[in-house]
């Protein structure tokens, strides 16, 4: 019962949707505070270059995930100096990202004596629950057969949850991202408090690349998130801007991306190539329906001032 | 900022401002990357002497450049056009796969005993309304629901570079050689390949010229370009102008698309001769908003830094004998256009020294700190430098 299709399936696409859900979680916060970085994709690949650098010197999961996750902050800092301290425009700010994280990674991928493109995985990736827990009928596999990163992201999603809605400092976070202006007149620290989210964004991008590459791939490959990042930003606006929803839609996602594994399993022949498709044209396809969805709706959904830069007028 | 400085915008920057901080911006990118290539060991003299050895000097490397600039160009234009509009198309790597599909598809079709005129005005035809169709799966749903252009371009590159892939790699389709084990394009006929200009440089780098000098024009000169400017300035301005912006949309994106769609079926005719994923997945697209970025979405100044660029690009590969990777390619492509992102705020903002008789300087604070002392960018003056009309929320 626990190794039929669906339930391999399923055990799957949690694993499969774990990256996209870190970096999607953290563009979540970064957005609430109306900064757009799009260089999603630029921070997971800088991220798992470092963490698989990490991995393979250290052999430590959690310090692997940490460096993961500062080189994402690190290259997210960048993007908070052009985009909130210059304000520049944030849309191109956050594709000159991408380029250097996908440049960045490749190279330091590929130089020294041993490149990396040739290191063995330093780290394993354990499970993290006892055996007899997973080999529960059904729900074993699917919920209780994964590694620790698989857990901790439920608890960063939760933890993500209640902040935004049920603290103070989730509140302040919000008015930046909603009414800059307001929330300055109220006595928040409108540039602090988006250097911070931009920073917590970094991390949630570094560590989902962190993760992708030690769990879910287990070698470095250059270029190798092949379009998670965008995946992530388009899986933000499709849960309008809300963690829990994003978890389903990064679990719907990761399942979209193992379909091949899936009918491989349930031996349908489909040409590989439109396996490859089938996420992208998903993501596609529901950003044109949300956006067809009626105009309440999609006001209460997005930050107010997304992508606008703040400025004090002159006092 | 520091103490002592005022931030204060330009109300319309000097020509010596607008071709300088991007002059700037290139240097100390390459100033970075020399720095990153010390950390690992090479010498970047060296380096970039060799590059400049395989890409610039004799005539063989300016014409390898030149034939590697034509896509480029081409892609750089399409980013510009839209960018200008604040459509951001990003979407040129996709709309160029399905230019290079539809041109090869359209010289194989055709009896090769065509006049070679005729057969490459359909072959590149196709290529450009393909790359145009292309545009339209995300230009439709801009126009009529304002959903974000830059998710469903991305989305649909991932699309057509797997499609491109299936077709020679995938299927035994029309597009593959049956003759050959080894999955490869079927060639076109010589009918279909471009003239020669000099050495191995082929006639469509002319076209790649001529289409910039155009679209100069057109974005100068005309009503449309006026419009187009009007709509990147500000959205709301244009409607009460009586600008549709919907149909603009589509046309922008249309020109996009089709320039795009255009560098793919000259790699076809020019270079590859057949449909060859691998040689034209080489981030052409991403390459062209680099290169837009960097000429300030100006079309005459695309060309130049197309050429700059294309010889980083082909340089790439001689590095090795120097003993570095050819991914410093990319690595110098991310870094300037990082310092030319970075550079749009001097572009756009002069910084003077604070008069001391009307105010006193402020404490010293943390950098992020004091940045409510400066202040609004000239808003709108070029596409690049504003802020962005809110995005979309979809």
């Amino acid at each position: 019962m626990n190794d039929t299709v669906f339930v391999l399936s399923a055990a799957s696409a949690l694993v499969a949707g774990t990256p996209i859900l870190l970096a999607a979680l953290g563009e979540i916060i970064a957005e609430r505070s109306g900064v757009m970085n799009l260089g999603v994709e630029g921070m997971m690949l800088f991220g798992a270059v470092a963490a698989f650098w990490a991995g393979v010197h250290t052999h430590s999961l959690t310090l692997a995930l940490l460096v993961g996750g500062l080189a994402g902050t690190a290259m997210s800092m960048i993007h908070a100096l052009l985009a909130v301290t210059l304000k520049v425009n944030q849309t191109v700010s956050g594709l000159s990202l991408v380029i250097v994280g996908s440049g960045l990674s490749a190279f330091l991928g590929n130089s020294g004596d041993t490149p990396l493109l040739q290191a063995q995985n330093g780290v394993d990736v354990e499970r993290l629950l006892p055996r007899g827990l997973a080999d529960l009928p059904l729900i074993g596999p699917i919920l209780f057969g994964h590694d620790v990163v698989v857990y901790l992201t439920w608890v960063a999603v939760a933890v993500a949850a209640y902040a935004l809605y049920r603290t103070p400092a989730g509140l302040s976070l919000r008015a930046v991202g909603e009414d800059p202006a307001a929330a300055d007149a109220a006595g928040l620290h409108v540039v602090r408090i988006r250097y911070l989210a931009t920073a917590i964004g970094g991390f949630g991008a570094g560590v989902g690349g962190a993760y992708l590459v030690l769990a879910v791939l287990g070698t470095w490959q250059t270029g190798m998130t092949a379009g998670a990042g965008w995946i992530a930003v388009a899986l933000v606006i499709l849960a309008g801007w809300r963690p829990w929803l994003a978890l389903v839609g990064a679990y719907v996602f990761g399942a979209l991306r193992g379909l091949g594994f899936t009918l491989q399993i349930a031996q349908v022949d489909v040409p590989s190539d439109f396996l490859t498709m089938i996420p992208f044209i998903a993501a596609y396809a529901v950003v044109i329906l949300v956006s067809a969805s009626p105009a309440r709706a999609r006001r209460v959904a997005a930050p107010a001032a997304l992508g606008e830069p703040y400025s004090r007028e002159e006092r | 900022m520091i103490a002592g400085l005022v931030v204060s915008p330009r109300a319309r920057p000097a020509m010596a401002v607008r071709f300088g901080v991007p002059l700037a911006s290139l240097i100390v990118a390459l100033a970075v990357g020399a720095l990153v290539l010390l950390a690992v060991g090479s010498d970047p003299v060296e380096a970039y002497r060799t590059m400049y050895d395989a890409s610039l000097s004799g005539s063989a490397p300016i014409e390898r450049t030149l034939t590697y600039a034509t896509p480029l160009i081409l892609t750089g234009l399409a980013a510009a056009v839209a960018f200008r509009m604040r459509t951001y198309n990003i979407g040129a790597e996709g709309q160029l796969f399905a230019g290079a599909i539809a041109g090869s598809w359209v010289a194989l079709i055709l009896p090769a005993d065509l006049p070679s005129p005729l057969m490459l005005v359909l072959m590149l035809g196709g290529g450009l309304v393909a790359g145009a169709l292309w545009a339209a799966l995300a230009a439709v749903p801009k126009a009529f629901l304002g959903t974000d252009e830059i998710i469903t371009t991305l989305m649909l590159n991932f699309v057509a570079l797997a499609l491109m892939n299936y077709l020679i790699f995938g299927s035994l389709s029309f597009w593959r050689d049956p003759r050959r084990p080894v999955p490869q394009g079927k060639k076109i006929p010589d009918a279909a390949e471009l003239p020669l200009m000099s050495g191995r440089l082929h006639a469509g780098f002319a076209i790649a010229v001529v289409a910039a000098v155009q679209l100069w024009w057109l974005l100068r000169s005309t009503t449309f370009g006026f419009r187009l400017r009007t709509i990147g300035d500000s959205h709301r301005a244009a409607r009460y102008a009586g600008i549709g912006v919907p149909v603009a949309t589509l046309i922008v994106m249309s020109i996009s698309g089709g320039l795009a769609g255009l560098a793919g079926a000259i790699e076809i005719s020019g270079v590859t001769k057949s449909l060859e994923p691998r040689a034209l997945a080489i981030e052409l697209g991403y390459t062209g908003i680099v290169i837009a970025a960097v000429a300030r979405l100006n079309p005459l100044g695309v060309v130049p830094v197309a050429v700059l660029l294309a010889a980083i690009s082909t340089s790439g590969s001689s590095l090795q004998t120097v003993g570095v990777q050819v991914e410093v390619v990319v690595l110098l492509q991310g870094l300037i256009f990082l310092a030319v992102t970075a550079g749009e705020f001097f572009v756009t903002n002069r910084i003077s020294r604070r008069p001391t008789a009307t105010r006193p300087a402020p404490p010293s604070a943390p950098a992020p700190a004091s940045v409510a002392d400066v202040d609004e960018p000239s808003a709108g003056l070029e596409p690049m430098t504003a802020s962005p009309t809110a995005r979309t929320a979809p």
